[in-house]
């Protein structure tokens, strides 16, 4: 099967500190991934540059055999890959009804459907099932005039899942979904992912491994930059060097 | 005093009209543009040319001198300012300062040093219980009323408006949305352009046209920026009038105090609520 994400030797440089350093990811079309590793490893700089956040200092990336390494932020969701931040980014000016239909409509606009000024087509059939779809699935269609300001950060980061889920991705990138919820929404969030991830490939990062370890086919551990194992999680999480760098410091922090 | 009062509405809705397109600019791409004050003045020195052309036709004028800054912006923005996205503070002001100067001195060049006189294009009176008010002061207040209006119509029902209150908030998470924030960007740049071209246009007849007439009245609207909050869209409109005002008050009793005065609250303002750039 063909890779749906590779990159090849990508880097990324910080003044004197490397990041990311001479990383070479695959994911293939269909494939749920996770990353893990411990602070500062280089996780979530991965994903600045996956999603064109940051340009790369070195190397390339490519999403469905096209080299993007220079591809704005915008034109690569366009292109498919959603993703979620680890602070939880939804617009709390705006309501949980219009967080979604911006998603929405702007998809729809790309696939030219949808071309009007002013905020009226929100309220057009397949916009308005769209977003009832995206909400229904994350348990939110009945806060959906609510504030954003409003809803618990559980609620925000369905939110923004569902945002992730509304752009109808190939891949889905997110950032420790299940960082600060409370054992019940991580519950949630979980048997979210194992609903939606036969449509589309998925990279989690994530802290709590436990809880990731049954979701995904492939793990990789990142370490001062570079991965230093992947490959089935189970196996991985065997590999005296992973166990040293990370395992052996969640045991710590578990008996603390 | 009512005098007084209508002079301080004036001057502040002159503020909110020329502070609406720099609190944008700053709340959604961090940028100090102080390249807003060359679209003001082209906006007047325009007026000034057309208004000779347009003889007793100042609103046919004033219109074209609006729109005629608009391609103007775009390119300001285009070639230098899309340039300044993500670069630190300092390099946006030196950067925004030098197009500042390089406009004083193109208006210079093409209309000279001269102050122009140009007169109240209505010179009527209306005439309330013994109160004689100028019907054009009362006319820029209105006209800043409706664009608030306008303005709060369009964030609030628009989809570019729905995109910049988000952008506003969180640039990149609009990036996450799949949408180009900097073409959105693009169009409220013109958007305030225009505005403060607006502002030029209607303040000119009531106020000394030169060169540096920009550059005196921009410290003033990033007072009212800083007090209504950056990139917040009220505040902006309730702190020009509240600004204008006290401009007005002052001067009666302290003529020379009045732009100090502004600063004084502006300072005020700042020690309740920093800033956070």
């Amino acid at each position: 099967m063909s890779d749906l994400i590779s990159t090849q030797d990508l880097t990324k440089r910080f003044d004197g500190l490397v990041a990311v350093n001479q990383v070479n990811f695959s994911l293939q079309e269909g494939q749920v991934a996770g990353i893990i590793g411990p602070n500062g490893s280089g996780k979530t700089t991965l994903f600045n540059l996956l999603s064109g956040f940051f340009p790369p200092s070195a190397g390339r990336i490519t999403f469905c055999g096209k080299d993007i390494t220079k591809i704005p932020p915008h034109k690569r969701v366009g292109m498919g890959m959603a993703r979620t931040f680890q602070l939880v980014s939804v617009f709390d000016s705006l309501t949980v009804w219009e967080n979604l239909v911006l998603s929405t409509i702007r998809f729809k606009r790309d696939q030219q459907s949808v071309q009007s000024f002013f905020f009226a087509p929100a309220r057009k059939r397949i916009v308005v099932d769209d977003c009832l779809k995206s909400l229904e699935l994350v348990g939110l269609e009945k806060k959906a005039s609510a504030r954003t300001s409003e809803l618990s950060y559980g609620e925000k980061r369905m939110l923004e899942i569902a945002i992730g889920l509304s752009l109808k991705p190939r891949v889905l990138l997110l950032d420790e979904p299940l960082s600060g919820l409370s054992d019940h929404e991580i519950g949630g969030v979980l048997d979210l992912i194992h609903r939606v991830k036969k449509n589309f490939a998925l990279v989690i990062i994530e802290h709590k491994i436990s809880k990731i370890v049954s979701v995904v086919k492939k793990l990789s551990v990142m370490n001062e930059g570079k991965i230093l194992c992947e490959g089935d999680p189970e196996q991985v999480l065997r590999d005296p060097a992973v166990r040293e760098c990370y395992w052996g410091k969640e045991e710590e922090n578990c008996s603390t | 005093m009512i005098h007084t009062i209508v002079y301080g509405f004036t001057i502040g809705a002159i503020l909110y009209f020329i502070a609406i397109g720099l609190s944008l600019t700053f709340g959604m791409m961090r940028v100090i543009n102080f390249a807003h004050t060359l679209t003001y003045t082209l906006g007047v020195y325009m007026l000034v040319s057309l208004g000779a052309l347009f003889k007793g036709y100042f609103v046919i004028a004033a219109m074209i001198a609006v729109v005629v800054v608009i391609p103007i912006s775009y390119l300001i923005e285009r070639c230098i300012i899309r340039r300044l996205y993500g670069e630190s503070l300092d390099h946006t002001f030196i950067a925004t300062f030098a197009i500042a100067l390089i406009g004083v001195d193109t208006i210079k060049w093409i209309w000279g040093v001269l102050p122009y006189p140009l007169s109240d294009p209505i010179g009527e009176y209306l005439t309330i219980g013994g109160l004689t008010l100028p019907i054009y002061r009362i006319v820029i207040v209105m006209i800043a009323i409706l664009l608030f209006i306008g303005l709060e119509f369009f964030f609030r029902k628009s989809i570019v408006g729905k995109i910049v209150v988000a952008a506003l908030e969180d640039r990149d998470g609009v990036g996450c949305l799949g949408i180009d924030v900097d073409h959105y960007f693009s169009i409220v740049f013109m958007m305030g352009s225009a505005l403060a071209a607006l502002g030029g246009v209607l303040y000119a007849p009531i106020s000394s046209v030169h060169p540096y007439m920009g550059l005196s009245i921009l410290l003033l609207c990033f007072a009212v920026v800083i007090v209504g909050g950056m990139g917040n869209l009220r505040g902006t409109f309730v702190s020009a009038l509240a600004l204008g005002m006290i401009m007005a008050v002052t001067a009666r009793y302290w003529s020379q105090g009045a732009e100090t005065m502004v600063f004084i609250v502006m300072a005020i303002v700042l020690i309740f609520r920093p800033i956070d750039i």
